[in-house]
């Protein structure tokens, strides 16, 4: 088990105060029973698909991952080191659980996946990631997709 | 990642978010979220655990369901099984590195020693159907030679277009990391990431010079470098003298 008391102190104080943006409205979008839903995994952790740009630090911007991507294909390019990798490196379910969603859509408990996933890198001004945001959330409208799981690092 | 659910959420899109660091999730207010008790890089919980993974993303996908937000955290129960040490793992077998060795030395067993975890990171393909390195586009043999020029204090230049030097170094460690981590993950045992990283930080010469690039970034006068290679090289859990 980790948590924040596992970390380096001064690690562990930085996360905990993180600056964060402060929002004046609390959105919730209601649907349909998870049966019913389209799944899409939107990450943070700097994924890419093996031969393109990897993020650098401050990028806000995202890339996009197909939905037949396969395991070998996907990289985390996360500026950060203060994550673990290995998890990540023995099983991409650790991070990007696409194995998992499908099996979910197969067996019925959730309507279908995406035909496209997307990542962005954390540690970057969420200022600079709301336009790129905003497209991304105009791309799943156009797949469908009407729930979306975020998975950080 | 929760501003990323504010904005998604506001398009109309119901989010879920992971959260692995409680305090933040508290203060950022995401629509809704799963904290999870998991070591930060693992979302979703032990790798090779199908059966776990699964009840994380279901636990976090059925928060889509209910009615009683805005802003809902719910907590998983369970820690991750694999966050134990597996006794059975056997540490690679690598030349000890020499707290004094010179650039040259160190340099030079960084290319030994990729050259003997050969083998063993094969294994690691042939076992998971690929790997993860890759983000620097060279060859292991090309890696460990751009890091040893960094060693000798040359800063190479770097051999890709639209790449600076200490951007292709970034890429070039993270590869280096990711080669000698899976070599020494490959076979039956299964170690926990810590057992892992006391072999890599603690054992090996890539480790040691990873170190000796992060002494070399922050004894520069260059502020960029500095910056990239103290901050971006060693985990602060890693740094000697606070963990």
């Amino acid at each position: 088990m980790t948590r924040l008391t596992d970390l380096p102190p001064a690690q562990a104080k930085r996360l905990a105060e993180l600056e964060c943006p402060a929002f004046d409205t609390t959105p919730w979008a209601s649907g349909p029973a998870l049966s019913q839903r389209r799944v899409a995994i939107v990450s943070s952790a700097g994924l890419v698909v093996r031969g393109e740009a990897p993020f650098r630090g401050g990028d806000p911007d995202f890339r996009v991952i197909p939905g037949d991507t396969k395991p070998d294909q996907l990289l985390i390019s996360h500026v950060s080191i203060n994550f673990d990798r290995t998890g990540f490196q023995e099983d991409w379910n650790v991070v990007f659980p696409l194995d998992r969603l499908n099996e979910l859509a197969a067996e019925g408990a959730i309507g279908s996946v995406a035909q496209t996933h997307y990542s962005f890198m954390g540690a970057t001004n969420p200022v600079l990631m709301e336009p790129h945001a905003r497209e991304v959330a105009g791309r799943l409208k156009q797949d469908g997709v009407d729930a979306v799981i975020l998975s950080p690092v | 990642m929760s501003a990323l659910g504010h904005y998604l959420e506001e398009e109309g899109i119901a989010t879920v978010a992971i959260s692995l660091i409680r305090p933040q999730t508290e203060n950022t207010k995401p629509p809704r979220a799963l904290w999870v008790p998991f070591e930060l890089g693992r979302p979703f919980g032990p790798p090779g655990n199908p059966a776990f993974q699964r009840r994380v993303i279901l636990a976090a996908l059925r928060l889509v369901e209910r009615d009683d937000g805005p802003v809902l955290i719910d907590d998983f129960p369970d820690d991750d099984p694999r966050a134990q040490p597996d006794p059975a793992w056997e540490l690679p077998s690598v030349p000890a590195v020499s707290a004094d060795a010179s650039a040259e030395t160190l340099a030079d067993q960084v290319a030994a020693e990729i050259a003997m975890l050969r083998d063993a990171h094969a294994r690691w393909v042939a076992e998971h159907g690929g790997t993860t390195v890759g983000l620097s586009g060279l060859s292991m043999a090309d890696c460990g030679a751009y890091v040893a020029g960094w060693l000798r204090g040359a800063a190479p230049a770097s051999p890709r277009e639209g790449v600076s030097g200490p951007l292709m170094l970034r890429f070039a460690v993270d590869d280096l990391k990711a080669y000698c981590l899976e070599a020494a993950a490959s076979g039956p045992a299964r170690p926990s990431s810590r057992q892992l990283g006391d072999w890599f930080w603690n054992r090996t010469a890539c480790g040691a010079a990873v170190y000796a690039l992060r002494a070399i970034g922050l004894a520069s006068e260059d502020d960029r470098l500095k910056a990239v290679l103290g901050n971006f090289m060693v985990p602060a859990a890693r740094v000697r003298g606070t963990g």
